[in-house]
């Protein structure tokens, strides 16, 4: 009888919740907000969602989001989820559909799985500028722009070039990355060709570029990596670890392990200072976070505005500097800064 | 348990969880005015729909006494059989069913780790956590497969036509009304609820102790994979790390539906109501303004009040069972 | 005595024969794997699981489980370079990791003893709510090598005759602990409560008392092993400790730790981190694909897990734990 009662009791509630829920429903949200009448942009809302918020890479990222929105008197939120997941930021676009933002710029947490909903949000009217990781190529139409630090080609072989400086030009290098990422997987593309044409005296570990990648998602699998490395290629002349988590783990094993093999990537200048000026690292790279967000966020302005559109060929001021779109509906940013000796300490306390 | 207490733990907190979702509803609709559109109401459903369907299959495993960890890796493993399958020119159809086979077959291996080497449940679904998991990276490396066919993809995003209910929406609401009735009006829903409660006692009445729970970790499988289709589709692609870590979402709301860890104990009225009510308040508190973080601890605390609470009541319901006795001179019961 | 030692050796067995199955079977493939500095990665790399594993014993042996451990590790291992940086003393900020990792546990300890709440659900709850807690102090921020107490980081970087100090202190935990579980009555009750929770009962073990302090134990264990984990990386964030939980439970189990309850032992939750440490090396060393890596690992576990429960000399139908009955 108590069971009865209670399953038509919770059957009797349901059903009054999904009327309440009904009940206060408005229509689907397709029109598109207020910001679209021609007024100031100050009322200007613009979502910045990293691929996690607690990152310090992307609150420096923020950071200069927020210069630029102060300078566009802008709104700006930066919201996003606390794990690197497609899913999970699936859900903070939803809620910048649902906020009806103006302007979403984001770092793609998986360059496939935020695409239909990057849909949604470009189909409910909201611009979209993807910054500093884009989605898949073949979804390009999803964003306005994306703003990338600079090409995957430059990026790559610049670190080909550091290493080449550190050991001389010659010996056999390894790669430690993060597996299931697209930024490296086309930065260590551009690698391959690179080494075996411009330093015939280096070679990657094993044979092939393939057998020399060494993947790693996090400090603990990076610090195994560089153990299996040297287990297993204990002549190693260099690894590259074109990720900011994967170099420093490789810097702190260099150093505990006191290994003669030299250390390169791209590294966050604030995580690599003491091993730069310790001598563990010669030189790391990296473009400028800051410059990434502020960009973007003049970028999604100018489009919002009407100005700019994202098409190969055109071009936006953001601060007093031009940014041109190239192939692909990417604007670069330049070649990544280097840091050694001599400038870590200006560097280091600004990101 | 007496079975008195156990009815009324049962009607206590399921009706706690249905009046919890009424609450998250009204903090969202007055919190914030997004909070109450169609749109939302769409994109709730649609964050729960996977983790909805697997809590259906675990709810019988957990009530028999039993659990699965390995559920988001079976997951991406039929997601990365679907993206393989298609990539090697498998009619997309197909690719599906194969995908739906293989987290079968992956719930037959816990399945029979569990049952025929008796191997405890906990430990092993964590191996195959990892076994499964490991799967997807050898099927698919580190290329995710996009591209999938777009009429496929809309089904996994878009509404059913002039409604605001995703397609997302009528497989769950199947399977949660056919794993209902299954369980609280068959024979073998009673087995479940016996072998959870007394697994010697049940073999010994002659329930196929065995072949039932075999039963659900294949279904539970099943489950795991057809939610796997539901996130390709949702995601349009399949890669080798998606799905991480839902093992915990599905366990923590099959949890906060007021089935027991222990087991013999739960209604899927229950569990359907808290992963609707945990959908629910998030989204409700995500547009109030709660940053991921503070969600995160909201999970943790709604987590521990779904057990402290029945506990709570228990208690103090003993108590006044206990006061009423010996008011009446009577000698202590135990409890 | 000399039937708890027999008892033992049974428990461990297996870990141990994989042990030393996979170095000469992987060193026979690749005599490289016989290298010295193999030997040294593998002890360098799994101090912090170990330590884990160790703590995770106490709780284990209960018939309890605790899976707030990666939260915490990741937590005090912050904050110890945080706090370090601004000026606080070593005995300070270890002070505060161990406090820290011991309310946790207190907590913890507290709802699964005295108010009977089943510990998977507990310590899930709680390893939410602290790395929701920890994603919050330490959000943006990264503690970097000059934020690390220099004791730490020395410990880190050298070795005792070609051991790594920090497996010194994973054995000196093992020993210490393993001493107490064995000769302490407390700890031993442990034990009891594992096998038989009514029984225990019954004879009058103070049950609610000897959970509540071994998830204290627990705790603090893993809030203090936050230094060697600072030690080891030289770096934290929010990111750190993030999905350990598993595999410490992994190592125990691999270790004859049964999740059954009622035996294993610290020694055997070490060993069984050292195997898991092991496998990972020698799968890179067998020329394994790396992409293979991650399922061959979790077969080996299995087979580790059916190893053990095939020479376990207790046969038992095991709920899931946490059942208090």
């Amino acid at each position: 009888m108590n069971k009865k009662v209670a399953n038509k009791a919770s059957a009797v509630l349901f059903a009054s919740v999904l009327a309440l829920g009904l009940a206060g429903c408005s229509p689907a949200v397709e029109e598109t907000p207020a910001a679209e009448v021609s007024s100031a942009p100050a009322s200007l809302k613009i979502a910045i969602v990293p691929k996690a918020i607690n990152i310090g890479y992307f609150t420096a990222w923020d950071e200069g989001a927020q210069k630029a929105c102060v300078e566009l008197k802008a709104i700006c939120d930066y919201i996003g989820p606390n794990e690197i997941t497609g899913a999970a930021q699936v859900e903070f676009i939803n809620q910048v559909i649902q906020q009806q933002y103006d302007i979403l710029v984001i770092s793609a947490a998986d360059q496939n799985a935020i695409v239909p909903s990057l849909q949604k949000a470009k189909d409910a009217g909201i611009i979209i500028v993807t910054s500093d990781a884009d989605v898949a190529a073949e979804s390009k139409d999803s964003r306005v722009v994306s703003i990338l630090p600079s090409e995957e080609n430059r990026i790559g072989t610049a670190q080909v070039d550091w290493m080449a400086e550190a050991i001389g030009s010659t010996g056999s290098v390894a790669i430690i990355s993060p597996a299931n990422a697209a930024n490296q997987t086309a930065w260590i593309n551009a690698m391959g060709p690179y080494l075996e044409s411009q330093y015939p005296e280096m070679s990657w570990v094993g044979g092939s570029l393939e057998k020399a990648v060494f993947y790693a998602n996090d400090p603990t699998e990076s610090s195994e990596a560089f153990a299996a490395i040297l287990a297993q290629y204990p002549d190693v002349a260099g690894i590259i670890s074109p990720t900011t988590v994967g170099v420093l783990a490789a810097a702190v094993e260099k150093k505990a392990k006191k290994a003669a093999v030299k250390v390169t990537g791209l590294g966050l200048p604030s995580e690599m200072a003491s091993y730069i000026e310790d001598g563990t690292v010669e030189k790391v790279g990296l473009w400028n976070p800051l410059d990434l967000g502020y960009v973007a966020v003049y970028a999604g302005v100018a489009a919002k505005n009407g100005t700019f559109d994202g098409a190969v060929g055109s071009s936006f001021m953001a601060g007093d500097k031009s940014y041109t779109v190239v192939e692909g509906n990417i604007a670069y940013l330049g070649d990544p800064y280097t840091f050694t000796k001599e400038n870590i300490a200006e560097f280091k306390v600004i990101y | 348990m007496s079975k008195f207490s156990v009815r009324k733990y049962r009607f206590t907190w399921d009706k706690g969880v249905v009046v919890f979702l009424v609450a998250a509803v009204l903090i969202g609709s007055f919190g914030s005015e997004y909070f109450a559109t169609a749109s939302n109401l769409s994109f709730v459903i649609q964050s729960i729909a996977e983790i909805a369907i697997i809590a259906t299959a675990m709810t019988y495993l957990i009530i028999s006494g039993e659990i699965d960890l390995s559920v988001a890796s079976i997951m991406a493993l039929s997601s990365a059989s679907i993206g393989y399958s298609f990539q090697a020119g498998v009619p997309f159809e197909a690719a599906i069913l194969i995908g739906l086979l293989v987290g079968l077959l992956a719930g037959l291996l816990n399945g029979v780790l569990v049952t025929v080497f008796g191997l405890p449940s906990l430990a092993v679904t964590i191996a195959t956590l990892a076994l499964f998991r490991g799967l997807c990276w050898v099927l698919l490396e580190n290329k995710p497969v996009n591209q999938l066919p777009t009429d496929w993809v809309a089904l996994g995003n878009d509404n059913i036509p002039n409604t605001f209910l995703p397609w997302a929406t009528i497989p769950l609401v199947l399977i949660a009304g056919i794993s209902w009735f299954v369980l609280h009006n068959t024979k073998l829903g009673r087995w479940v609820f016996v072998i959870g409660v007394n697994p010697v006692a049940s073999k010994f009445s002659g329930i196929p102790v065995k072949g039932v729970k075999l039963g659900l970790f294949a279904f539970t499988g099943l489950m795991s994979a057809v939610a796997g289709v539901i996130y390709t589709l949702r995601f349009a692609s399949a890669s080798p790390d998606g799905g991480a870590g839902y093992e915990l979402s599905v366990i923590a709301a099959v949890l906060f539906g007021g089935v027991a860890i222990a087991g013999g104990v739960g209604t899927m009225w229950g569990v359907m109501a808290a992963v609707l009510s945990l959908g629910v308040i998030r989204s409700a508190l995500q547009l109030v303004g709660f940053s991921a973080n503070a969600l995160l601890v909201v999970s943790g605390g709604l987590l521990l009040i779904s057990v402290i609470l029945p506990r709570v009541t228990e208690f103090m319901r003993s108590q006044s069972s206990k006061a009423s006795i010996q008011s009446n001179k009577k000698e202590k019961v135990y409890k | 005595m000399k039937l708890l030692k027999k008892a033992l050796r049974v428990r461990e067995l297996p870990g141990i024969l994989g042990l030393l199955l996979i170095y000469v079977g992987t060193g026979v493939v690749n005599p490289r794997f016989f290298s010295p500095s193999i030997l040294n990665d593998i002890l360098y790399g799994v101090a912090i699981v170990a330590i884990l594993a160790i703590a995770q014993t106490f709780v284990i042996v209960m018939r309890h489980i605790d899976l707030s451990v990666g939260s915490v590790i990741g937590f005090t291992s912050f904050l110890i370079g945080d706090l370090s940086s601004q000026g606080f003393s070593l005995l300070a900020v270890l002070t505060v990791a161990v406090l820290v990792g011991a309310t946790v546990g207190a907590i913890n300890g507290f709802l699964v003893a005295y108010l009977g709440l089943p510990s998977l659900v507990v310590t899930l709850a709680t390893l939410y709510i602290v790395r929701g807690i920890f994603n919050e102090v330490g959000a943006g921020k990264t503690v970097v090598e000059s934020m690390v107490p220099k004791e730490l980081n020395w410990l880190g970087l050298n070795q005792f005759f070609g051991v790594p100090y920090l497996f010194i202190i994973v054995v000196a935990l093992m020993l210490i602990a393993g001493v107490t579980m064995h000769k302490s009555r407390a700890a031993r009750d442990l034990y009891a409560i594992g096998s038989n929770p009514s029984a225990a009962q019954l004879v009058g073990i103070p049950v609610k008392r000897r959970i509540l302090l071994a998830f204290v134990a627990t705790g603090a264990v893993s809030g203090l092993a936050g230094a060697v984990m600072l030690a080891r990386f030289s770096s934290a964030s929010t990111q750190s400790g993030l999905g350990l939980e598993l595999l410490v439970v992994a190592a125990c189990v691999v270790g004859g730790v049964s999740i059954a309850g009622g035996s294993g032992s610290v020694f055997g939750a070490v060993i069984g981190a050292v195997l898991l440490q092991e496998i990972l090396l020698a799968i890179g060393a067998l020329g394994i694909p790396q992409f293979w890596q991650l399922a061959v690992n979790g077969a080996l576990i299995i087979a580790a897990i059916g190893l053990d429960r095939y020479l376990s000399t207790r046969v038992k139908t095991s709920n899931i734990m946490g059942a208090t009955s």
